[in-house]
Parts: C-alpha cells; sequence; structure tokens
C-alpha cells in the first residue's frame, strides 16, 4: 500500500529539512526488521513482519526525530471462540499498519524536556498519539527522575448494531472494507481514548550498579473489543460480537537492577514488574539479561523472562461460556485476557564499531545485531488459540552515528 | 479489598521512605555519591537500559500485543545520568 499523501510529504519534509540547520549536528539513523512467526497445529498461524526506521538529529541540545514503521500480518485465526471447530474453521486474513511519527527535545544541564505525535492507521483503526516527557538530574546526576505522560485519540470501525435489540443480538465485523467511509450505514467508527503516565526514577547506587524504578498508569475509554471476534455463548449455539467493558485502569510497577561485571567484561540486568487492572488481571513478569564482550567489537547476550498472569473476571473457558453462559454482561475470547503463562528465551549478536576503536572512521559508531527469541504459551486446554504453542522471532537492526 | 488497602499502605510507606532518603541525602554530605571519574562501567553500553530505542520498541509492541499486562519497561525517562 502506498504512503497517503500528507505523510509521504511529511516523511520527505523531514528528511530534507532535518539535517540543514544542523550542519555539525550529531545525527542518527536506525533501522529494524522483526519477524514474528506464530504457527497453529490446526491452521496457519500468524505471521508478523514489521520494519521500522528512525532518523535523528541533535544540536546544541535541541534535537529533532522522525520514524515510521509498518505491520503486515497475515495468517488464520477462528472467528468464534467456542464449538467444536472453532480452530479448523479459522478464516485468512491480512492487514497492514502503519504508523509515522516526530519528536522534538530539548536538554540543558539537568533538565530535559520532549513531545511527540505519531498517526497510525490501518483499514479497521486510526490512532492519533501525543506524548510529552521532562527528566531532571539531581545529586550531581546520581538520580534522574522522568515523567511520561500519552494521550491515545484512536478510532475503531465496528459493524453497525444500532438495530440490535440486546448485546446478545450484537454482530461482528465482517469485513473491514466499509470502515471509515462516509455514506454507508453497515459500519460505525467508535472511540477509544488512553491515557498513559510512566514515572521512573534512576539511581547510581554504586560505580558498579544502577537501579531503576518506576510505574505505569493507563486509563482506558471506548470501545475496546475485538470487532471480528464472536463468543458461543448458552446452550441455545448464540454466537454475538465480543463484549468487554468500556472503561479499564491499569496499574503497573517495576524495578530493574543493572550490574557492571569487569572481570568478565560484562553487564547483569535483572527486570521484575508487577501488574493489575481493573478486570482483574493480575501479572508478575520477571526477566533477566546478561550481556558481555567476546571482543572488543563484539558483543554476546543471553536472555530469559518469564511471564504469569490470571484472566480477566469476565473471562470463561469455551465449554464454561457454552454450559455455564456468560459471567454477567460480559463475554471475551481473547488469549491476552485469559490465564495465560509465557517462558520466552533468546540470544542476541551485535557488532559495535565505534571512533574509539577506529579514529580515521568517518562513522562515530555503527551497530549492526541480529536477536533470536523462542516465546512458549501455556494456555489451558479449552482457552483463545491454545492450538498455538510458541512462537519465534527473529530480529535484524542496524544503527549509525555520524 | 484487602489487597487494595494493603497496595495503599505499602505505597505509602515507600513514598515516605523515598521522600526521606532523598532528604537525608540532600543535607547529609556527598561522600556517598558516585562521582563522574567513577563511572566507567556505567556509561558502558551494555550497563545503558534504553540503549537501543528501535529494539525496545519492538519487544514492547510484541508482548503488548500476546500478554495482558502492559507498562513497567522502565526505558523512558532515566539513564545512567553520565552525560
Amino acid at each position: 500500500m502506498q504512503l497517503t499523501l500528507p505523510f509521504s510529504r511529511m516523511l520527505v519534509c523531514a528528511a530534507i529539512l532535518l539535517p540543514a540547520p544542523m550542519l555539525f549536528a550529531d545525527v542518527q539513523g536506525a533501522s529494524r526488521f522483526t519477524m514474528f512467526r506464530e504457527p497453529g497445529e490446526k491452521n496457519a498461524g500468524i505471521t508478523v513482519l514489521h520494519p521500522q526506521a528512525d532518523v535523528s538529529a541533535e544540536a546544541g541540545g535541541a534535537s529533532v526525530g522522525a520514524g515510521y514503521e509498518v505491520d503486515m500480518v497475515s495468517g488464520a485465526t477462528p472467528r468464534v471462540f467456542g464449538g467444536v471447530d472453532a480452530v479448523t474453521s479459522a478464516t485468512r486474513f491480512s492487514d497492514l499498519r502503519q504508523a509515522a511519527r516526530a519528536n522534538v527535545g530539548w536538554n540543558v544541564a539537568d533538565v530535559g524536556l520532549s513531545a511527540g505525535y505519531s498517526y497510525g492507521w490501518e483499514s479497521d483503526y486510526i490512532s492519533h498519539t501525543l506524548q510529552v516527557g521532562a527528566r531532571g538530574d539531581f545529586l550531581e546526576k546520581n538520580f534522574t527522575l522522568g515523567l511520561f505522560y500519552t494521550r491515545n485519540i484512536d478510532s475503531v470501525c465496528d459493524a453497525n448494531n444500532a438495530l440490535a435489540q440486546g448485546i446478545l443480538d450484537r454482530k461482528s465485523l465482517v469485513s473491514s472494507d466499509k470502515c471509515f467511509q462516509s455514506g454507508q450505514t453497515e459500519t460505525v467508527k467508535r472511540a477509544v481514548d488512553i491515557h498513559t503516565f510512566e514515572p521512573t526514577l534512576s539511581w547510581t547506587a554504586t560505580p558498579k550498579l544502577l537501579l531503576q524504578f518506576g510505574g505505569t498508569l493507563q486509563l482506558l475509554d471506548g470501545f475496546q473489543s475485538n470487532p471480528y471476534r464472536r463468543v458461543l455463548v448458552g446452550s441455545q449455539g448464540r454466537t454475538p460480537q465480543e463484549h468487554v467493558p468500556d472503561k479499564r485502569q491499569r496499574y503497573a510497577l517495576f524495578a530493574r537492577a543493572n550490574y557492571a561485571v569487569p572481570a568478565l567484561r560484562a553487564a547483569v540486568s535483572l527486570h521484575g514488574r508487577a501488574y493489575r487492572d481493573s478486570w482483574d488481571v493480575l501479572a508478575a513478569t520477571a526477566d533477566a539479561w546478561f550481556t558481555t564482550y567476546v571482543m572488543d567489537a563484539l558483543l554476546f547476550g543471553v536472555h530469559g523472562r518469564y511471564h504469569q498472569q490470571t484472566g480477566a473476571v469476565f473471562y470463561r473457558s469455551s465449554p464454561d461460556y457454552e454450559t455455564l453462559g456468560p459471567a454477567g454482561s460480559y463475554w471475551t475470547g481473547d488469549r491476552e485476557l485469559a490465564p495465560l503463562g509465557t517462558i520466552t528465551s533468546g540470544l542476541k549478536i551485535t557488532y559495535l564499531r565505534t571512533r574509539r576503536q577506529k579514529p580515521d572512521a568517518w562513522l562515530d559508531e555503527l551497530e549492526l545485531n541480529v536477536k533470536f527469541d523462542g516465546m512458549f504459551y501455556n494456555v489451558e486446554r479449552f482457552g483463545p488459540n491454545s492450538d498455538r504453542k510458541m512462537a519465534l522471532i527473529t530480529q535484524v537492526g542496524v544503527s549509525a552515528r555520524f | 479489598m484487602a489487597w487494595r488497602s494493603f497496595s495503599k499502605r505499602a505505597l505509602a510507606a515507600a513514598t515516605f521512605v523515598l521522600i526521606g532518603a532523598l532528604a537525608s541525602a540532600c543535607g547529609s554530605n556527598r561522600a556517598w555519591l558516585v562521582k563522574p571519574h567513577q563511572r566507567e562501567y556505567l556509561a558502558d553500553r551494555i550497563m545503558r537500559p534504553d540503549s537501543n530505542a528501535l529494539e525496545s520498541s519492538a519487544d514492547q509492541h510484541v508482548l503488548n500485543t500476546r500478554e495482558g499486562a502492559i507498562g513497567g519497561g522502565g526505558t523512558v525517562g532515566g539513564g545512567c545520568g553520565c552525560n
């Protein structure tokens, strides 16, 4: 798909104008390609290709940046959660999501400010994102306090259910062909507003230990169901559109420790997170990285991650939705809202060339890296997408600083 | 309700301890602070949690669409304070 005109113009203008006033600036460019592959035992599963590109320039404490990314999603997914043929009757689909962003920043002495805007668009979803942030160093730069606020003003395409007698009669969206078109009555535009607050505190605890603490508070209001998904509820074979509450509050607290091991020319990073939300999803996540220099220009890293969560208060397995009916007036077939455990493990190899290693180089820094991850799911037998046991994630990245 | 009550008390206690620690740190001698010449290891790329923004963004993008929890990445607004 071609870029729409205003955004292609924006990117071209950014590419031309950014370097002009910053002839002697610190300029960086980075690109990354991610391939996510989640095979299914009984259907094609999901494949996501995700290229990204970023450019930024900095001079005299001021910085500007721009970026662009794409999600090319293809595969098959069951449109109905529940019923004996749910997995095998998965519907094939493909979708394209694009996002363009721009940001500015200002750093003077111990204070930094930033602001950014991004626009994301796909056939059935439009997103406007505004972000502002502030950072302050204090106590001889031993502490850094940061606060970011993000506001999303999103629109989702939904089937027009104005004539539905009740929520059990709500039909799902069949296709995105008529989405966001004026003068048609098959679809409607539904709003989603999201406010996200992210405070962090970094502490240089010792010459080898960096600690970081923080949290996330997110408030969502609007249509949060998957408009295409239906759920088999009750014994009469009714399959209404997925229905989840319009409001959700999400809270996360985290701690991170990065510890240098000079004897091995290595670093160990430990990260833990606790999460809870108003839909009663409780989660705990632990992540560990070990990174070491194999040679002056070559880094090797391994990591492991464990995540465990409970299901939302209105989630039930497919047999329970069928025999017991819904829990209240909500029902979902979303794996993210089911009891779920994931174990992720992988490695990363980085080639790093800096001017210090090669003083006559025309680049200040060049980095190439590849990363492989395996993500293994533990979902209950009759849970959503229970035939998908794992995902493989491959990333290739390159960045340069001039 | 018990969990909410406990979490509020824990948050209040943590905030109190943090503010107290920072206030006493500002008032006392600062010998315990890490000096710029002691930051050799902290300045190394492998110690910077936000050294690759695109990678962090791609990782979070995958996790946010596969798991029910979000946030707590901790790669914004912080850093080692090396510069």
